[in-house]
């Protein structure tokens, strides 16, 4: 089994996206649930068979499922785990994108209230590389506040020319100026540094929250949220 | 528009193949949220303001084409809960339910007692009246005639039902279209059961969250199209977005047998559903809606300032027919910019100068900075599928709430399966998941 070393770079300041008339950040604080423990939405992008699913899977049972190419993500999309933080449990919940990106496009719904999104692409292939600046911007849009982490996944893989090199990763990286969170390098295949990355971005997405105010408490998800007539059916609302 | 999405959705939960088409390059046709406000100026054929920033920020604006709000307790949530969409999308509750009088005044539908008895909506003997009139109720139940006191509830005409209560003529205006919601008056005469129901409905809603029984979707409806769409996907259903010119080829029977693009691509079907501007030739109109989307820049006057409220002029009030409804939501929805509010009104047509009709709901506004009027035709479906497999849904009529686009939804669902939307068949997603792989087309 090849070493392995897990990347992590010098951790840039996001850029604050502010409301011009305010000047208040507009992110989404973390859910704290009824336990009290945050909980942080992480949203996977990249290309078409870059291993998002493959990444969720180890997120979600520490599975990996070897399939030709014909075959794509059906089933679940959304999976919560509690990470350990130096003694403080806080929860990641990440998103597939449930193979929308292959039938259309993935819609702005996918963003919303996201902290994070995980950029991710194939190391062995440098498309799904040089493409992401234009995911990148979607995110800005759609997800604002939102810290963005990258990923280059297949870190198994065998020497290629095709293969995106720590020179392109550094233009990369100026490009974007300081928009990166953290920047990891994995392997879905030899399970090589995913828990690593789950863990570092649940320390970076929870010290940032614990910078922030909660901005949108009255939030209502049907089914989820407590309802006022629970538990004192006796005595109803009536309006008048 | 949005039937189709729900039905593509609880049709694929329910195991059924769905390939969902769309002429327009985004989820949910005239029920997406229009975003940026450019768009909106152009929707109209206006031109966008030259100036930077006269409103803001153009994309914080999500402007809704035919806004609704949902019932907290009504048959959306419920779909919405037992199709597992729910889980992405995000609500607020509307801050105030307020109803028109005619001496041009607006009240708060009172949200509890407290409310209720510093309301100058009617007078002190009218309240008891009334709140005699909502205790039945509210304790009313179908299947236990021992507490009908006396009121049949299939045969009772609802005029009947007020007679009982004593209900003066203003409390009949407030309780059937503020409370009931109905659009008109014709369900005076119809039996008073639905009547009850929907009062049940109203006050079971507001029980929910509290403010107000309506809820609304943060970033706007066009969230509702996109999470089904979410839904089809992981259930293994496919969409093709972006598809202008379809055509829908039939066998000799006239039967339904796919659906052409414009490369002369077909795609293979049992069963299409559509909404009637697919199929107008299958289609009959039955009437007109005018809306007026207007952009202001304070909060709406007497409302103390509520970020999200719904106006509701009882057709009565103002000596017309139909109600003319006003829907105001803002930033605390994620719809605009903050300092901006988006106030919806509409009707359905009853003259030859359809505008002008909106005036009554126009007048509450206070300085309007732009104004967007439309009118579009409400069609229903010539039909029924049964021969042709093609199941129409009905155009959005003028009510703000999203009960009867579910009636016909759960119809439509009932029409093309044979049997009535059952959650619990339901083919939940494995917690462990992800065995769950399906070949690609
Ligand atoms: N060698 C190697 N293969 C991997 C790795 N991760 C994923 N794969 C393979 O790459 C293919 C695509 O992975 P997916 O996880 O389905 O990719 P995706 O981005 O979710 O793609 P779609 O959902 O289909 O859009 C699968 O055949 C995986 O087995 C890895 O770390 N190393
Ligand atoms: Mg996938």
């Amino acid at each position: 089994m090849p070493r392995f070393k897990l990347k992590l770079k010098k951790r840039p300041k996001t850029a604050k996206l502010e409301n011009q008339d305010s000047g208040e950040v507009l992110m989404a604080p973390s859910l704290r649930m009824a336990s009290g423990v945050p909980n942080y939405k992480v949203i996977l992008c990249g290309e078409y068979g870059v291993g998002k699913s493959s990444i969720f899977r180890r997120f979600l049972n520490n599975t990996f499922v070897v399939a030709d190419t014909k075959k794509t993500t059906i089933g679940l999309d959304q999976c919560t785990r509690s990470v350990d933080i130096g003694g403080t449990e806080v929860k990641l919940t990440l998103w597939d994108t449930g193979g929308m990106e292959r039938m259309s496009f993935i819609g702005s719904s996918y963003y919303r209230g996201a902290h994070a999104a995980l950029l991710c692409y194939n190391s062995n292939n440098k498309e799904t590389f040089t493409i992401l600046s234009q995911y990148i911007l979607d995110i800005v849009m759609n997800a604002e506040g939102a810290k963005i982490f990258l990923c280059g996944n297949m870190a198994d893989g065998s020497e290629d020319k095709e293969k995106v090199d720590d020179g392109d990763l550094e233009s990369f990286m100026t490009e974007c100026e300081d928009v990166l969170s953290g920047v990891y390098s994995v392997s879905c295949k030899d399970n090589l540094g995913l828990d690593e990355m789950f863990e570092d971005m649940a320390k970076v997405l929870h010290t940032d929250s614990l910078n922030r105010m909660t901005i949108r408490r009255d939030l209502i998800r049907p089914g989820e949220t407590p309802e006022l007539n629970e538990g004192s059916t006796g005595k109803k609302r009536s309006c008048c | 528009m949005s039937q189709e999405c729900i039905l593509s959705g609880m049709l694929s939960v329910t195991g059924k193949k769905v390939l969902h088409m769309d002429r327009n390059p985004y989820y949910g046709g005239e029920s997406a949220s229009l975003t940026p406000l450019d768009l909106v100026f152009k929707h109209f054929g206006k031109e966008p303001p030259k100036g930077d920033d006269v409103y803001g920020r153009g994309r914080d604006w999500n402007v809704d084409i035919i806004p609704k709000f949902l019932m907290a307790n009504g048959q959306l949530v419920q779909l919405l809960i037992s199709t597992g969409v729910t889980r992405y999308l995000e609500f607020k509750s509307v801050e105030g339910s307020y109803v028109y009088k005619r001496d041009g005044k607006i009240h708060k539908v009172p949200a509890d007692e407290k409310e209720a008895l510093a309301s100058s909506l009617m007078g002190m003997f009218e309240k008891r009246r009334f709140r005699k009139f909502l205790q039945f109720v509210q304790e009313f139940d179908e299947n236990d005639p021992a507490k009908w006191q006396g009121v049949d509830p299939n045969a009772m005409p609802a005029y009947k039902l007020y007679e009982k209560f004593s209900l003066d003529e203003n409390t009949q205006d407030v309780t059937g279209h503020a409370l009931a919601l109905y659009l008109n008056d014709k369900y005076m005469n119809n039996p008073c059961k639905e009547l009850i129901s929907r009062c049940k409905l109203y006050s079971d809603s507001l029980s929910r969250y509290g403010k107000s029984p309506y809820l609304y979707p943060l970033y706007g409806l066009g969230e509702l199209p996109q999470g089904f769409a979410r839904q089809v996907a992981i259930y293994g259903g496919t969409y093709m977005l972006d598809k202008p010119n379809l055509k829908i080829r039939y066998d000799e029977q006239g039967k339904v047998v796919g659906v052409e693009d414009d490369k002369g691509d077909m795609a293979r079907c049992d069963v299409l559903v559509c909404d009637p501007t697919y199929v107008p030739e299958k289609c009959k109109s039955i009437g007109k809606v005018v809306r007026a989307i207007c952009i202001l820049d304070h909060p709406i006057p007497n409302t103390k300032d509520a970020p999200s409220v719904q106006i509701i002029i009882p057709q009565n009030q103002v000596n017309r027919k139909d109600d003319i409804y006003v829907c105001v939501v803002s930033n605390t929805h994620q719809v605009c910019p903050k300092g901006f509010y988006l106030a919806i009104v509409s009707t359905t047509v009853e003259t030859s100068s359809p505008e002008q009709e909106l005036k009554p709901g126009l007048d509450l506004l206070g300085p309007i900075l732009e104004k967007f009027v439309s009118v579009s035709d409400l069609y229903e479906p010539d039909d029924d599928g049964k021969e042709s497999r093609v199941f129409i849904t009905k155009s959005y009529d003028a009510t703000t709430h999203f009960e009867t686009t579910c009636i016909d939804v759960l119809q439509t669902y009932r029409r093309i399966t044979g049997e009535n939307f059952d959650p619990s068949k339901i083919q939940r997603q494995s917690e462990d998941g992800c065995q769950q792989e399906q070949q690609e087309q």
